[in-house]
């Protein structure tokens, strides 16, 4: 019951110009500033092989250590509540950005929209990698919320509107959400570093990959792929948007029609020979109980 | 894992007159971050800043009071889209200003927010399974290859 009385004072914060708070504002100038001076840094894994770690990832990392840190007393609970209930507003500049640049490079997206929508398709390579491997790791009905999609929130609406808010396939999607929400713009950023000197793929095969999840990891996954290929800048960022734009609205269909009805076949299929025997005996156990 | 599911609404801030000054802020902040970063001159990159935030301002406005269920996200894809189409007339000056701003710049102020906000549920976060985050990992990173394997292949 905690969280209705969280939930109210929550919106009392909100509602007393959140603007005003200048604490955390001129903490973020801060960081921000931090954040650009130290600039982009080159890491040489491997021969050839570069990550490059962006400023977008200092001013995070700074942020969450400003309010763990306890020297640092001026950022507490309301601050992060007012961090966390403006971002909704902030996305809307970042996704504005993205459409513009769309809007800009209209020819070359109709040149290749058309086909660029089966890039929806990646999505079913994702289950056949992803859901053996839940199932060797123990997971059960899980798995099929967890491995159907990349879990943002349209899909999380689907999966809970289809199985229902208490279900074992609802708790999968709302794991994978909140972890997704959590580590997915620092974890797709250092992917996108990686890809883009492993792989041979062209850019805009790049700014596609790039769309595939929320707004924000989409931009944290351009980062690195602009600073790779800062030549073709508008484009890429046209093809992200695209992307992105597509993740929204195709991509809930392929989910609905094919890449669900698909996880729940081959979950039933590959499950009594796979799933681990240890928690079999639970029918939709919880994922706490295979440890 | 029930208690997820009551910190799954984030609750936005209500009120017009709220979100005119928070995007002013956040139009500030990204100015000077974007000056900082990437050389690009202060007043053109605080006149993209203010177009990108009225174009998001109108966004999450018709979202609150038009009687449609559209999320504001599908407002602002249009409008930004529609007013940077080369044939309509706005579009010459909304993109040469817009191209001052980094998008690389906003995400690094969006994320120092997303940072402090993040703080709020640090115990959560502490808690949380070892092998849903290793399956988290491997679905992103298998999308990310795959679209891009198949992209490469349908047209390029």
């Amino acid at each position: 019951m905690k969280h209705i009385y969280r939930e109210k004072t929550d919106k009392r914060i909100l509602k007393k110009n959140p603007w005003k708070n200048y604490k955390l504002h001129i903490t973020i100038l801060f960081l921000v500033i931090i954040a650009e001076s130290i600039g982009p840094i080159e890491i040489e894994l491997l021969e050839g092989v570069e990550v490059s770690i962006m400023p977008l990832l200092y001013s995070m990392v700074l942020g969450l250590v400003c309010y763990l840190a306890k020297p640092i007393n001026w950022i507490k609970r309301k601050q992060a509540r007012i961090a966390e209930g403006a971002m909704m507003l902030f996305i809307g500049i970042l996704i504005a950005k993205l459409a513009v640049s769309s809007g800009q490079s209209i020819h070359l997206i109709f040149e290749m929209g058309p086909a660029l929508m089966l890039q929806e398709l990646g999505h079913l390579a994702t289950i056949l990698i992803a859901l053996p491997v839940a199932l060797l790791l123990g997971f059960k009905r899980e798995a099929i919320g967890m491995t159907n999609s990349i879990g943002r929130e349209p899909e999380v609406g689907v999966v809970v509107d289809k199985y229902g808010f208490n279900s074992p396939e609802a708790r999968g999607i709302f794991a994978l959400f909140i972890i997704g929400t959590i580590i997915g713009t620092v974890f797709i950023s250092f992917l996108a570093s990686l890809s883009t000197s492993l792989l041979p793929l062209h850019p805009f095969a790049f700014a596609m990959a790039s769309g595939v999840g929320s707004a924000s990891m989409n931009a944290a996954a351009l980062g690195p792929t602009l600073a790779a290929f800062p030549a073709l800048e508008t484009q890429i960022e046209a093809f992200a948007g695209f992307s992105n734009l597509l993740s929204f609205s195709v991509g809930i269909y392929i989910v609905i029609f094919l890449a669900l009805p698909l996880t729940e076949k081959m979950y039933y299929k590959l499950e009594p020979k796979i799933g681990r025997r240890s928690s079999s005996k639970k029918e939709g156990g919880d994922d706490d109980g295979n440890e | 894992m029930t208690e997820m599911n009551d910190e799954f609404k984030i609750i936005s801030v209500p009120g017009l007159v709220n979100w005119i000054f928070l995007l002013l802020v956040f139009s500030i902040i990204t100015t000077i971050g974007n000056c900082m970063g990437y050389r690009h001159p202060i007043s053109e990159s605080l006149i993209g800043m203010i177009i990108l935030s009225l174009i998001a301002l109108s966004g999450v406005w018709m979202e609150n009071n038009l009687p449609f269920k559209i999320p504001s996200i599908i407002y602002i894809i249009i409008i930004g889209f529609i007013l940077a189409f080369p044939l309509v007339p706005t579009s010459a000056i909304i993109i040469y200003y817009v191209s001052e701003v980094e998008i690389i710049s906003i995400v690094t102020v969006f994320l120092a927010y997303v940072g402090i906000g993040m703080g709020n549920s640090w115990d959560e976060i502490r808690s949380l399974d070892w092998k849903a985050l290793i399956l988290t990992m491997i679905i992103i990173t298998a999308l990310y290859v795959s679209s891009g394997i198949v992209t490469q292949f349908i047209n390029l």
